[in-house]
């Protein structure tokens, strides 16, 4: 088992190509022909300080340790990392796997500070800072979100915690189709309403949005009813619903079933021509429609729609040539980056 | 500067926009850290992405360093000219392309500047939220390039956290996009947004940026805070923080800074130091919000509170602190402004240490700061008439940035290395850290000629002469508030 820094570095040292693995909660990134470096006894939170914002925690670490930690003293990750019941903090952030609440402050790269990380060459060192503000040197720690540690391995990540609020609402809109649901959420997202989350739900007959708002017990209940009163006049729903067990609504990939699952990163103008393309899946979006969830059960059908449309996925679960699915994401900035931390192509 | 290159640059430049005589050049000579001043080989002036990507394929191929401006405002000499190399001056490239209020986006040229775009987005009732203190004046590329901050970038963060898209030419002429129109930024595979924000120039040039807009808050309430001791008012923001409150803003000024605000009218009670907290976002919320906060702020052994009770009120409680460089500036013949971020709970310990330094050096210092997030400051005051008192501030200045990385934060929290912080670089990276830094550098710009000089330790000192007011502000041409 790879339990330190200085075992991965041997690791490194030891193999001519090989593949990060955190709680493999994400299957179809791992399916390699590799050596696998496991991380999943590399956990453990190193330093968390809740006045400074700020919480240190080994890759490794599952998330479920990290969300409780901090909920203890009332915090939370913003980005609301996905899986949080499987994956660890260090994988989520490599694969850069967010759900619903990334609505309210923003994504991964919005809140890691800082990375120890072993890189292809097999030196260790940090990259970015401890606290929530540094501007010095190049950030490095941002690249790593989304790079599927195929640049560097992340041995330990520093990122911003928040606040959280004690109670939340959520409510139901419903209407006759998919274009009339994108356009109630354009017109929700840049209203002055502090949303939580802010999903659309394609159906089989019509589609819906369904909002959530987050905060203290003395406003909640008075801004929950002057939101569905907004989303009434300016969006006139068919119907609208409120839910007493509101936490469950709120896993955006748990109703998405099928052999492949895929993430797909899109401008809601897309949303349509998407969603049109991939109607024969289950699909689910949040982030106001500029993040799909879509489960289907073929990964190289989906990747040819995705790429017939310029965009691009990453597959999470099922089979397939590639995790990455769609438009190529080949890049010369990334390819310089390629070649300084990991000269000899060692991590795929 | 070499005559075959000119007349290459004449092929891109037709008319008079490629300055080259002395007069021409003067007011590119410094940016605000007006204590470094290098006369440029030339100037260019282009009109279009196209122009810029010639010039740099051009440098590329000459092996001619250059340097990005966009409106001169670096604090760190970022956008220093190089001796006989070029600087191109981006202002011109200052269209708002496309405004897109249903997916809350902004598509901007580099020279556009930051204030402009709330400008252009307000009647849509979004803005564009990184607010440095300089957004009046200056552009968007040279925030890119420093991730620059400001007063409310607590909660929603700063300049890279803002950024979705960009068009890039590298320092080598290669052409790159990455991220788009899509809030989740580059989405799949690594953050290319995340590195080439913060790069100082050193990458290349950043042609178009796609903006993440906010909606306008629907309230702020706005409380100021007067206190006998400056350790109260930290400690009003350990209490606001520990209490769950995630406030836009949270401001510390102390008695120099509060007196020169007076310059400007600010009308700020007579203290040792002030708060202010800024709450903002729906307003049953923070009306909500507000009741806790005051009652936290009543508590917190302040002598006078203030609360705006209108946007005429919080315009005026911000206009002070808005204006503190500038103020302090017409107190004192000269100052340098620094910047470092030490860990939010020891802001009390790092007054303490700059209060014991600075009698030390017999200088005085007027201290501002982003109190939400650690960020410090220090403004350095010093007549640079009298002998050796530039050299004295800057050894102060230095004091405090090995303090900020002591106490375990950091040498620049949003006006970055430039020139001015090269040599603090090893205090705060390894060998390793900084081998990588410049290895990636190298293979971005093999022949190191984007701003050439700025940001790594060593290589040649610029000249070192007085402190004074930016030549674009001795000219008339900009002013600060
Ligand atoms: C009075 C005053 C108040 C200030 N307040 C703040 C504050 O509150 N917060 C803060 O963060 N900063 C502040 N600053 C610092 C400064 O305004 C910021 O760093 C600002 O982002 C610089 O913008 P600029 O257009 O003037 O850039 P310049 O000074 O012209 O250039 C800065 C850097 O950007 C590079 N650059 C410019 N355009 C591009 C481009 N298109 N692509 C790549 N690189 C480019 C340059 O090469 C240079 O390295 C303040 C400065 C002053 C004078």
């Amino acid at each position: 088992m790879i339990a330190s820094e200085k075992q991965i570095r041997e690791f490194v040292g030891a193999h001519d190509r090989l593949h990060v693995r955190g709680l493999g909660s994400k299957p179809a990134l791992h399916q390699v022909d590799a050596p696998i470096l496991d991380m999943s006894a590399l956990g453990g939170i190193v330093d968390y300080q809740p006045q400074e914002f700020t919480l240190t925690v080994r890759a490794g670490t599952p998330l479920r340790e990290v969300i409780d930690a901090l909920a203890e003293q009332g915090q939370y990750l913003p980005f609301d990392p996905l899986l949080p019941d499987s994956a660890s903090i260090g994988g989520t952030v490599a694969s850069n796997l967010s759900g619903s609440r990334r609505h309210r402050f923003g994504g991964a790269r919005d809140f890691v500070l800082g990375a120890a990380v072993v890189d292809g060459a097999g030196q260790a060192y940090t990259v970015g800072g401890k606290v929530v503000k540094n501007a010095a040197g190049f950030d490095l720690a941002k690249f790593l979100v989304g790079s599927l540690g195929r640049y560097a391995i992340l041995t330990e990540l520093t990122v911003k915690v928040f606040p959280d609020v004690p109670q939340f609402r959520s409510l139901r809109f419903r209407y006759a189709n998919l274009a009339d649901a994108l356009t109630a959420s354009y017109a929700i997202n840049s209203s002055h309403f502090d949303l939580d989350a802010l999903d659309i739900l394609p159906g089989a007959d019509g589609a819906a949005v369904l909002a959530r708002l987050g905060g203290f017990s003395d406003s909640l209940p008075a801004r929950a009813e002057r939101f569905r009163d907004f989303v009434a006049k300016t969006t006139a729903p068919q119907h609208i619903e409120g839910s007493k067990d509101e936490l469950s609504l709120w896993d955006c990939v748990a109703g998405l079933g099928g052999a492949c699952l895929a993430k797909v990163t899109l401008a809601p103008r897309q949303l349509l021509a998407l969603d049109a393309a991939v109607d024969k899946a289950q699909r689910r979006y949040i982030l106001a429609g500029n993040i799909a969830f879509v489960a289907c059960e073929d990964a190289d059908w989906l990747g040819d729609a995705l790429a017939g449309l310029g965009l691009r996925g990453l597959l999470l679960r099922g089979g397939a040539r590639s995790p990455l699915l769609g438009a190529p994401l080949e890049n010369v900035l990334a390819a310089r980056v390629k070649a300084t931390l990991d000269p000899l192509g060692k991590l795929v | 500067m070499d005559r075959r290159f000119l007349s290459a640059l004449g092929e891109i430049y037709p008319g008079n926009r490629l300055l080259t005589r002395d007069v021409e050049l003067l007011p590119y000579e410094s940016d605000a850290l007006t204590a470094f001043q290098t006369k440029p080989g030339a100037v260019a002036l282009p009109d279009n992405a196209d122009e810029v990507i010639a010039t740099v394929r051009l440098c590329h191929e000459r092996g001619v360093p250059f340097v990005a401006r966009g409106s001169g405002t670096s604090l760190s000499g970022g956008s220093l000219p190089i001796a006989d190399g070029l600087t191109i001056a981006l202002n011109r490239l200052n269209r708002i392309k496309h405004i897109d209020p249903q997916q809350r986006i902004a598509i901007v040229e580099p020279g556009v500047v930051n204030l402009h775009i709330s400008q252009a987005a307000q009647p849509h009732g979004l803005y564009y939220a990184p607010d440095p203190s300089s957004q009046s004046i200056c552009t968007i590329g040279g925030n890119i390039a420093f991730n620059s901050g400001g007063a409310h970038c607590l909660k929603y963060g700063m300049t890279s956290n803002h950024v979705l898209g960009m068009n890039v030419v590298l320092a080598d002429g290669s052409l790159t996009e990455f991220g788009g129109e899509s809030l989740d930024g580059c989405g799949i595979g690594p953050d290319l947004i995340g590195l080439f924000v913060g790069s100082e120039g050193l990458f290349g040039i950043a042609l178009e940026l796609t903006l993440r807009l906010l909606p306008l808050p629907e309230l702020y309430r706005t409380v100021l805070a007067a206190f006998d001791d400056l350790g109260q008012a930290g400690d009003a923001v350990s209490a606001v923080v520990a209490s769950g409150l995630l406030p836009g803003a949270i401001e510390i000024m102390d008695r120099l800074a509060i007196r020169a605000a007076e310059t400007v009218g600010a009308n700020y009670p007579d203290a040792e130091a002030l708060l202010i907290v800024e709450l903002e976002g729906e307003a049953q919320q923070v009306e909500a919000e507000f009741a806790q906060l005051r009652e936290l702020i009543d508590r917190s052994g302040a002598f006078e509170i203030r609360t705006a009770q209108s946007e005429d009120e919080r315009a005026r409680i911000w206009k002070g602190r808005k204006s503190a460089f500038s103020a302090v500036g017409r107190l004192y013949p000269d100052y340098i402004v620094q910047d470092g971020v030490v860990p939010r709970s020891r802001l009390g310990e790092a007054l303490l240490k700059i209060d014991a330094s600075k009698r030390r050096y017999g200088l005085e210092v007027a201290n501002v700061f982003h109190a939400g997030d650690g960020n410090l400051h220090p403004l350095i005051l010093f007549d640079g008439r009298e002998k050796g008192a530039l050299h004295k501030a800057e050894a102060l200045a230095g004091e405090i940035l090995a303090m900020c990385v002591e106490l375990g934060g950091s040498i620049t929290g949003e006006h970055g290395v430039g020139v001015e912080k090269r040599d603090y670089m090893p205090a705060m990276f390894s060998e390793t850290e900084l081998d990588v830094m410049l290895a990636l550098r190298k293979a971005i710009d093999p022949r190191e000629i984007a701003n050439r000089g700025k940001m790594f330790p060593g290589g040649e000192a610029p000249a070192l002469t007085m402190q004074g007011m930016h030549p674009l502000e001795r000219q008339g041409v900009i002013s600060r508030e």
